[in-house]
């Protein structure tokens, strides 16, 4: 009896011993968890990143300004089709999941642009879902906005000195509710922050490599939806032939879609053919949709 | 002998949990525990902002987890290791943050800064991100429209 006991006991003793020095699986744990900053370790340096729940509070009023400048549709039908390609596309994507999810609406323009409001809320112009031929082509322009979200191009439009000054103001308060003084203070970095975006996201545009990235990032996710990511370089060289002529929109804050193009040729991930009865459904849902 | 393998077993899955197991918070404003590491298996448990679950294994991109009595999985990008606030709309019994916790995690630009933004500037149109905000597109919807569209299920 004594001798199966103690062999019961060296056997979990061995396991236990190897399970906790195995890298192969639970490696993983610490490798994911222990890049994400400690909110103790974050607020003792001088310039901790935005947290998750700080951009979704800016993303929103982002979203709020931008909803000043132009008019949500009121398109049942399209809005619930473009949530839909949205979902599919943002649960393929590299970041699945923010704080407070992707949302996806229309913007009734005949301006061909599209903005991601950091957080998660996308915007759709009609112009630009006028010029896409197809589903995998709409799915094409989410995919880059979502990829713009997930590598968070839109908090790093806050200036540095801003956010730094934040952090500060934020460091040294010791109450979780602020003072009136204090909120005054935060109200006018908050705004600031929310200026910079719109600025980078409706005047100036993304770095080039930004611009790029969310390209490539777009392709992968493309690719993991099962569509086609040559869809991507089609949809840009008709935004080419007919951003000649409307100028301003995506053509001001984007870089030259033939440098963009060339930017993803050979880049283009393998993928399995698509079936054509699933071309024919794409195809009649989204002339169904984008009348 | 069926008895002591399933004890050992019993043993043996104890003790690599306690070995391995990390705390992680829940970042988004609401979530779920999974059956399977997929987006749209069956929900064991629902989770929110704020809420610790024990992560002691990985499968891809998600964390297989223990939340009260349910174990399943939940999406890397849903948790982080940390302690966060629980503002009083998402707050409920069983996540328990120290005051000290919630001083640091609770700050920055908040539902508090939020609010004030909004008074000084009643002219932007919030209620409508409110609206985007809350359009429905429930899950069995868009397994629906991956299906009919040829599409892979993540």
């Amino acid at each position: 009896m004594m001798k199966k006991y103690l062999l019961l006991f060296c056997s979990v003793l061995m396991v236990s011993t190897l399970v906790s020095c195995d890298t192969s699986n639970f490696g993983n744990i610490s490798q994911h968890i222990g890049t994400a900053m400690t909110v103790a370790d974050a607020t003792s340096k001088a310039a901790r990143p935005i947290s998750e729940e700080e951009e979704y509070y800016v993303g929103r009023a982002v979203a709020a300004k931008i909803l000043g400048s132009y008019q949500l549709s009121t398109d049942a039908v399209l809005t619930r089709y473009v949530n839909l390609v949205g979902k599919t596309v943002a649960l393929n994507s590299d970041k699945p999941f923010t704080h407070g999810g992707y949302h996806f609406a229309i913007l009734e323009t005949n301006e061909i642009n599209a903005f991601a409001a950091p957080g998660g809320t996308i915007f759709i112009t009609h112009g630009m879902i006028r010029t896409t031929a197809s589903e995998d082509e709409l799915a094409a322009v989410i995919a880059h906005e979502v990829a713009h979200i997930a590598k968070r191009d839109g908090i790093s439009a806050i200036k540095s000195a801003r956010w730094t000054q934040a952090v500060t103001l934020i460091g040294t308060t010791a109450a979780k509710n602020y003072t009136s003084g204090e909120v005054s203070q935060l109200v006018g970095l908050f705004e600031g922050s929310i200026d910079d975006i719109f600025k980078t996201l409706v005047v100036n545009g993304y770095s080039r490599s930004q611009e790029y990235a969310a390209d490539e990032g777009a392709l992968q996710t493309l690719a993991k939806c099962g569509y086609d990511p040559r869809a991507l370089p089609s949809f840009l060289k008709r935004l080419e032939q007919r951003g000649r002529s409307s100028g301003g929109g995506i053509m001001q804050t984007h870089p030259g879609t033939a440098d963009r193009i060339e930017n993803i040729s050979g880049k283009m991930p393998s993928t399995a053919q698509i079936h054509p009865r699933a071309t024919e459904a794409r195809m009649a849902r989204f002339s169904g949709a984008v009348r | 002998m069926m008895k002591r393998t399933l004890l050992l077993s019993l043993v043996l899955t104890f003790i690599a949990s306690a070995v391995l197991a990390e705390t992680v918070t829940v970042i988004t404003k609401e979530n779920a525990i999974r059956e399977y590491a997929k987006f749209f298996a069956p929900v064991k448990a629902n989770v929110r902002y704020g809420d610790r679950l024990e992560a002691f294994a990985t499968e891809g991109d998600w964390y297989k987890v223990k939340y009260g009595p349910s174990i399943g999985y939940i999406h890397r990008s849903a948790v982080e290791k940390r302690t966060v606030a629980s503002p009083a709309s998402y707050s409920r019994k069983g996540s328990s943050v120290s005051e000290s916790e919630a001083a640091l995690a609770g700050k920055g630009f908040n539902p508090q800064v939020e609010a004030s933004y909004k008074k000084q500037h009643p002219e932007m149109k919030f209620y409508l991100v409110d609206s985007v905000e809350r359009y429905p597109v429930p899950d069995r919807d868009v397994v629906q429209f991956i299906v009919a569209g040829g599409l892979r299920q993540p």
